[in-house]
Formats: structure tokens, C-alpha cells, sequence
């Protein structure tokens, strides 16, 4: 079963939709990119499906679930079952690394034992590589390492969807594409579903499955990204700077 | 339009806030342990010295100025009794107000606004947190905690300046000073010191947490909101301070 299902979904922002009717599914277990120009409303999307904005029409199902974007127990399951990457990693920097990936542990599950909670906070540090780093403060980091350590604390509670807002945004490239493969070795190791929001086209092509094109106001292509080289549309071609080979 | 916009959304922060607080008290929950701990440090020991200073000087300034006209009438000895009900009443909460308006309001403010502008804010509502609790509660908890003793303080130094002055400026002995002061001043006063520099202290606070929460713009809106926040917070001060003398007088 899909994930995430958006039936004839708008968003925007005061009452204005950036975009319509939006219907889509995100599959488990691969990573769907959201791409598309500046301002074509990729972070737009990305707030409704997080529960920072509400939808201005239509739902937005988890499995069976519809989400009521007015009920603070709804908003809560939502962010109980999600993860979210923010593009400046949005890490608390009056808190050491430790506190900052225990803290949805401390939220969420208050009654872990302190054994447990340590072991949690460890293993999600092994797993982005930055075991070691507990007891840093996040200005002492460099910048891919703070993408690390967001990504450490999106995935402690075991979501069952992590979100990434433009993750290789601001890293150089050597960086960037640890990041990427470190998302991808994720994903395939451990069957984690990814939403990335990016316009950088070396990252989408080292990590997306599926790729959301957005244009205009609504979705201009959903599907597989190897599908994406055999596609006849023209804007999509020149999206993704495929060239027409010569006769 | 925008007054009335601003008004509701710095009442329903309000309403958050006291909502929160209270379930905060309740239940312990959703705020991070030794949160209020850290901002009893913040608010109290770390603005100790500057409150002690500020209220010191002010005692000694209005003491001066006083005594001199109080000694053309032989009237020497009502010193230590318009020391004692001013700084007791008035300007100790005043003051200690203002300086936690300039030492506390403009951190909270500046810290909640880089919050928000680093995704912060954004990032702990996605982990199920509530900002306005686990930001507010502690300190709204810490400031309440924290004014009494601010505040006995700020008295003790403050008459202490006045001390100071009438047994230089006029002979007047601290001990004769001193008892003229608690034959005027109730325990009434006191009390009603605290109460008002408890309200300033929460004016502090939600001012603050306002002007971060909903900062309009970028990096450079932090500033601006800062200041702001200052100037917010004395604004409050001062019009509730109004109110008070009103109320009680």
C-alpha cells in the first residue's frame, strides 16, 4: 500500500494556490524526488505534507488514514510517523548532538530507559556515520556533518517516511554526494522511503526512484526516473538537459 | 487593520502560553528537563548583578536629590520614608522590570527569532513538539520564581543606597533611618512590589516570545525584532504600571 496518497490536492499560501488539483501516491521502501523550478511550489507541497500548512482543498491519506490537518491528535500521529531533513539542518544549537537526536525520544516515548534511548541515539549516529560526535554542539560541525546529525534525529523514531528539504543544498560536491549515496545506502539497507525536494539534477540522478515534476500548477510528470530518458515531452527533456541524439 | 491583526495574534499567543504553562505544571510534560533550571540561572543569577547595580545607583540619585530639598524644611529624617514607599512601590519594580525588558525580553526575542528563521521552530513542531510550550513554559515558570527574589534584593540595595547618602549627605544614622523606613513601609508594599514586578516580568516574556515567534522577515528581521521587542516589552511596563497606580492608589 502507498504511503502517502494527495486527492485532488491544493496548496498555496493565504488563501492562493500555487498549486491544483494535485493527485499522487508515494510508494514505501523508494525515494520519490519533487522537482521543478524556483517557485513552482516544490516547498510549498512539501509544508502541506509535513503538517506545516494546511491544504486550501482536497486530502491527504496515510494508508487508509485521512489526515484532519485541524485536530492536533491527527497533526500528532502525522509527525509521530515522519522524519524531515530541513535544508539548514534546523538542528537546536543549545544542544549537544546526543540531546538533539534524543529529544523526539524524549518527546514521543518519555518512559525509554535511559540504556535504550542511549543505544537508540548511537545506532542512528553509526548509521550516518558520525558515532564519536555525541557530545559536539552543532556549531562545532561542518555543514554536511550537520545534515548528517539531521538526518541521525529524523530517523531515531523509526519513521515510516523521511522527508528531505533540498538535502544537498549548500554542500560542495564531494559533500553532497557522500550525502546522497548515504540516503540511497539507507534506503536500500534498511527499505526506508524518501520525499526529496531538490532541483539539483546530479543529486536526483544518484538517489531518485520516482521523480514529481512540477509545472505550472500542477504535476507535469509522475513516474519512474528511468522513464525519464525515454519521455517525448519536451520540458521534461530540457528539465533534465537530455539531449536529442542527432540522425 | 494591521493594529488588529498584531492584537490577535499577541492575545492568542497569550492564551497559548498560559494554556500551555498550566499543563506544563500539570503534567511535566513536552518541555525538556532542567529547562526551567537553566533559565532560573539565565533570569535570576545572571541578571543579579545588573538589577543590584541599577537599583543601588537609583537609590543613591533620588536620595540626593531629595535630601537636599527635605533639609532646607528640617525635614531630614522623611528621607528614609520617601526611600523606603518609592523604591518599594515604584521604582524597584520599575527598574528591575526595565532592566529584564533590556537583559531578558531582547535574548528570548533574539534567540526565538533565529530559531524561526533557521527552521528551528518548524523543525520541533515535525517532531511533534509544541514551540510555544517547550520555549515559553520554562521561562514563563523560571521569571515567576526568580522576581521575589529579584526583587527583595533589588529593595535591600536600593534603600541601602539610600542609607548610604543620609549618613553622609546628613548625619542620619542607619539604624534611626532604618526604623523610620519599617514604621512607614507594610508588608503590604512588599507584597504588591512582587505582584507588580511578577506582571512586568510576564509582560517581558510574552513580549518577547511575540516578536520571535512572529518575526516577518529574514536574517535581518532578527534585529529589528529585537529592538522592537525592547522597546515592546517597556511599552507594557509602563502602561501596566498605569493600571497599577490606578488600582492600588
Amino acid at each position: 500500500m502507498d504511503v502517502i496518497r494527495a486527492v485532488n490536492l491544493d496548496v498555496g499560501y493565504g488563501g492562493v494556490p500555487v498549486l491544483r488539483c494535485l493527485n499522487f501516491t508515494i510508494p514505501p521502501g523508494k525515494i520519490t524526488v519533487v522537482v521543478g523550478e524556483s517557485g513552482s511550489g516544490k516547498s510549498t507541497l512539501l509544508k502541506a505534507l509535513i503538517g506545516l500548512s494546511r491544504p486550501l482543498a482536497g486530502d491527504v491519506y496515510w494508508g487508509e488514514e485521512r489526515i484532519d490537518y485541524d485536530s492536533e491528535h491527527s497533526l500528532g500521529a502525522l509527525y509521530r510517523r515522519i522524519g524531515v531533513l530541513y535544508q539548514n539542518s534546523a538542528l537546536l544549537n543549545s544542544l549537544t548532538l546526543y540531546e538533539n537526536i534524543a529529544l523526539p525520544i524524549r518527546i514521543h516515548r518519555s518512559q525509554t530507559p535511559r540504556p535504550a534511548e542511549e543505544a537508540r541515539v548511537h545506532e542512528v549516529l553509526w548509521m550516518v556515520g558520525l558515532h564519536g560526535a555525541d557530545e559536539k554542539f552543532p556549531y562545532e560541525l561542518s555543514g554536511g556533518m550537520r545534515k548528517r546529525a539531521a538526518l541521525a534525529r529524523a530517523m531515531v523514531l523509526e519513521p515510516e517516511i523521511v522527508f528531505c528539504d533540498e538535502p544537498s543544498a549548500g554542500l560542495d560536491p564531494l559533500t553532497a554526494a557522500g550525502l546522497d549515496e548515504l540516503l540511497r545506502s539507507l534506503q536500500a539497507s534498511h527499505g526506508m522511503t524518501f520525499v526529496a525536494v531538490t532541483h539539483e539534477l546530479r543529486s536526483i540522478g544518484r538517489i531518485a526512484d520516482r521523480v514529481l515534476l512540477l509545472r505550472g500548477d500542477g504535476i507535469r510528470f509522475n513516474g519512474e526516473y528511468r522513464d525519464v530518458e525515454a519521455s517525448g515531452d519536451e520540458y521534461l527533456r530540457s528539465f533534465f538537459l537530455i539531449k536529442d541524439e542527432k540522425p | 487593520m494591521k493594529l488588529k491583526e498584531d492584537l490577535g495574534r499577541f492575545f492568542s499567543l497569550l492564551a497559548d502560553e498560559i494554556f500551555y504553562t498550566g499543563r506544563y505544571l500539570r503534567k511535566r510534560h513536552g518541555v525538556l528537563p532542567g529547562a526551567v533550571v537553566q533559565q532560573l540561572y539565565v533570569m535570576g543569577y545572571k541578571s543579579f548583578p545588573i538589577v543590584a547595580l541599577i537599583t543601588f545607583l537609583v537609590g543613591i540619585t533620588i536620595s540626593l536629590t531629595s535630601a537636599a530639598q527635605l533639609e532646607l524644611f528640617g525635614a531630614d529624617i522623611y528621607l528614609a520614608d520617601l526611600i523606603g514607599l518609592a523604591m518599594i512601590q515604584e521604582l524597584v519594580p520599575l527598574m528591575t522590570g526595565i532592566m529584564l525588558a533590556g537583559k531578558i525580553g531582547a535574548s528570548i526575542t533574539a534567540e526565538i527569532a533565529t530559531m524561526k528563521v533557521m527552521d528551528e521552530i518548524d523543525a520541533l513542531k515535525t517532531m511533534g513538539v509544541v514551540p510555544e510550550k517547550f520555549l515559553m513554559a520554562p521561562r514563563l515558570v523560571a521569571i515567576t520564581l526568580v522576581v521575589p527574589l529579584l526583587v527583595a534584593m533589588a529593595d535591600t540595595v536600593g534603600i541601602g543606597g539610600g542609607v548610604i547618602v543620609a549618613r553622609v549627605a546628613l548625619g542620619t544614622p542607619p539604624g534611626v533611618f532604618l526604623r523610620e523606613v519599617f514604621s512607614v513601609v507594610t508588608l503590604g508594599d512588599f507584597l504588591t512590589g512582587i505582584l507588580k514586578t511578577m506582571v512586568f516580568g510576564w509582560a517581558v516574556v510574552v513580549g518577547a516570545g511575540y516578536k520571535g515567534f512572529f518575526i516577518d522577515r529574514g536574517a535581518e528581521g532578527v534585529g529589528k525584532a529585537t529592538t522592537e521587542s525592547v522597546v515592546l516589552a517597556i511599552s507594557l511596563i509602563i502602561g501596566l504600571d498605569c493600571i497599577f497606580a490606578f488600582v492600588l492608589y
